[in-house]
């Protein structure tokens, strides 16, 4: 579904990315990880369009969309969740959704997926005329998540979901991600928590300086040595 | 007693046209972290373009002035485009830079177009003014009144009410995000810079026929429309409409009370306690754009 190939990300003379390949497949839920500045984040921005990579090419659903404008790739059906949530602070949360199918044109789909949403998420729903910045943390991951999910995605950018939030906040996020991925949406994450990222994923790939040194199933990189000694703490 | 209703009456009318600068200015810079240095040429040019199409051409006065707005609408998305689009991602300086150029030389198209001398503008307004009591107001500025309040409401529910002011609010609260969400960041901005610059055509358009329309009129437009901006906290809607009445109210008290010569310092010496006490403007954070 997603195939990325020898993409390079520069900022300024500085390389993000180098040369890094990988494939989502339909279906799939896949995570990235690696340690801070390793160039998980400049692959979703890369992937999404926030950023126009300086070499390679990204592939979605056959069509080249290497260096399109975000709301091209958006439409085509790749929704981004960013790191550190971004919900809009003075907008209510009902805005916020309204953000998120700010694309889409048919009102009967989006009340349907609104309805949804409120039910899965109640939290949201009595809160929807509040200002989302009065939101608690895992609130508003929740609404970004949802933010996201309102663009009705064929394949969804998770970065970084868990950031910042409470032990038993994050098992909850964890569990709407797979959630997700269970109602037919393809997922590609980045997560610091390497074990919870191979716990959950099908696959995972290992950025390290901005090149994948290593890619496999979860089970496989959670008994990799050199995995277990630099990311699961031996 | 009476003639500080006078001077009340006289300072809210006058902060209504004052808020449809201060607001212009307000979202151009909020939304686009573009200083507006055109913003009082979009003023004049609102108010030659009634003198054009009231005086020159004898159109209907109130059709002359809903072509002014509409022509600076129209100008103000061509400096954008022209101008402004090239700089995206170019640093506030040299977008200050450019604006300040756009400034001079919009300034002197009006010189060589109209000449220096001052064009006066006459309306079809009775001259006996409305009296209310003990205080009176001309029928023509009860009109100006009654318009920039309409086009101050129009601009809020544009913001808050529509689909264009939420794109617009969401770029201006976090502009990376709102790219995300599918939001057309370019064309907010030439939508943003359209409107800041028709609400200051408005407002020339609105005072040209209560004073006289000259091509350096602008300057001062300009100056008080900053003013009022950082008066109100930058990028702030509700603190851009607050501090145009406030700017109202301070300079006719000034100039009713200590001397009208001073009427125009009075808005500085405010801006300055405002700044030495509150430097983030007296409604800063309160509620941004919208």
């Amino acid at each position: 579904m997603l195939e990325i190939d020898g993409l390079h990300c520069r900022y300024g003379k500085v390389s993000a990315v180098r040369d890094l390949t990988l494939e989502v497949k339909k279906g799939e839920l896949v995570t990235l990880i690696g340690a801070n500045g390793a160039g998980k984040t400049t692959t979703l921005k890369a992937i999404s369009g926030l950023l126009a990579p300086a070499a390679g090419r990204i592939v979605f659903d056959g069509e080249d969309i290497t260096g399109a404008a975000p709301r091209t790739i958006l439409a085509r059906g790749i929704a981004h969740c960013p790191e550190g949530r971004h919900i809009f602070p003075d907008m209510t949360v009902q805005e916020n959704l309204d953000m998120g199918c700010y694309l889409r044109k048919e009102p009967g789909g989006i009340a349907r997926d609104l309805e949804r949403l409120f039910e899965r998420f109640p939290v949201l729903a009595e809160r929807r005329r509040q200002m989302a910045g009065t939101l608690s943390g895992g609130e508003q991951q929740m609404l970004a998540i949802s933010r996201a999910l309102m663009s009705r995605p064929k394949l969804i950018l998770f970065d970084e979901p868990s950031l910042g939030l409470a032990p038993n906040l994050i098992e909850t996020i964890f569990e709407i991600v797979s959630e997700i991925r269970a109602q037919g949406v393809t997922v590609l994450m980045v997560e610091q928590n390497a074990y919870a990222a191979l716990e959950l994923c099908d696959r995972c790939y290992l950025l390290e300086s901005g090149e994948v040194t290593l890619s496999g199933s979860g089970e496989e990189l959670l008994n990799d040595p050199h995995v277990k000694a630099a990311y699961l703490g031996g | 007693m009476d003639q500080f209703l006078q001077h009340i009456l006289n300072g809210t009318i006058l902060g209504g046209t004052y808020a449809l600068l201060g607001i212009g200015l307000t979202l151009i810079f909020g939304i686009m972290r573009v200083v507006n240095f055109s913003h009082g040429e979009l003023y004049t040019f609102g108010a030659y373009i009634v003198y054009l199409f009231a005086m020159v051409l004898s159109a209907n006065f109130f059709v002359s002035l809903v072509l002014a707005m509409v022509l600076g609408v129209v100008l103000g998305a061509a400096i954008e485009f022209v101008l402004l689009r090239p700089l995206r991602g170019a640093s506030i300086d040299t977008t200050m830079l450019v604006m300040i150029g756009a400034w001079i030389a919009l300034q002197n198209t009006e010189q060589l177009v109209w000449s220096g001398v001052a064009k006066s503008i006459t309306h079809p307004f009775p001259a006996e003014p409305l009296i209310l009591g003990p205080v009176s107001v001309s029928w023509v500025r009860v009109f100006v009144f009654a318009v920039a309040v309409l086009l101050i409401v129009g601009t809020h529910l544009l913001i808050h009410r529509t689909r264009l002011g939420k794109a617009m609010r969401a770029t201006f609260q976090d502009r990376e995000t709102a790219a995300l969400m599918g939001v057309n960041i370019g064309a907010i901005h030439t939508a943003t810079f359209a409107l800041g610059s028709g609400l200051a055509a408005a407002a020339g358009a609105l005072l040209g026929p209560v004073f006289v329309v000259y091509p350096t009129m602008g300057d001062l437009a300009a100056l008080k429309s900053f003013a009022i901006v950082i008066l109100g906290g930058l990028g702030n809607f509700m603190g851009a409409t607050l501090g145009g009445f406030i700017l109202g109210f301070v300079e006719e008290m000034g100039a009713g009370y200590i001397s009208s010569g001073y009427r125009d310092a009075m808005g500085f010496l405010l801006i300055i306690i405002v700044l030495v006490f509150r430097p983030t403007g007296l409604f800063a954070r309160k509620e941004r754009v919208g």
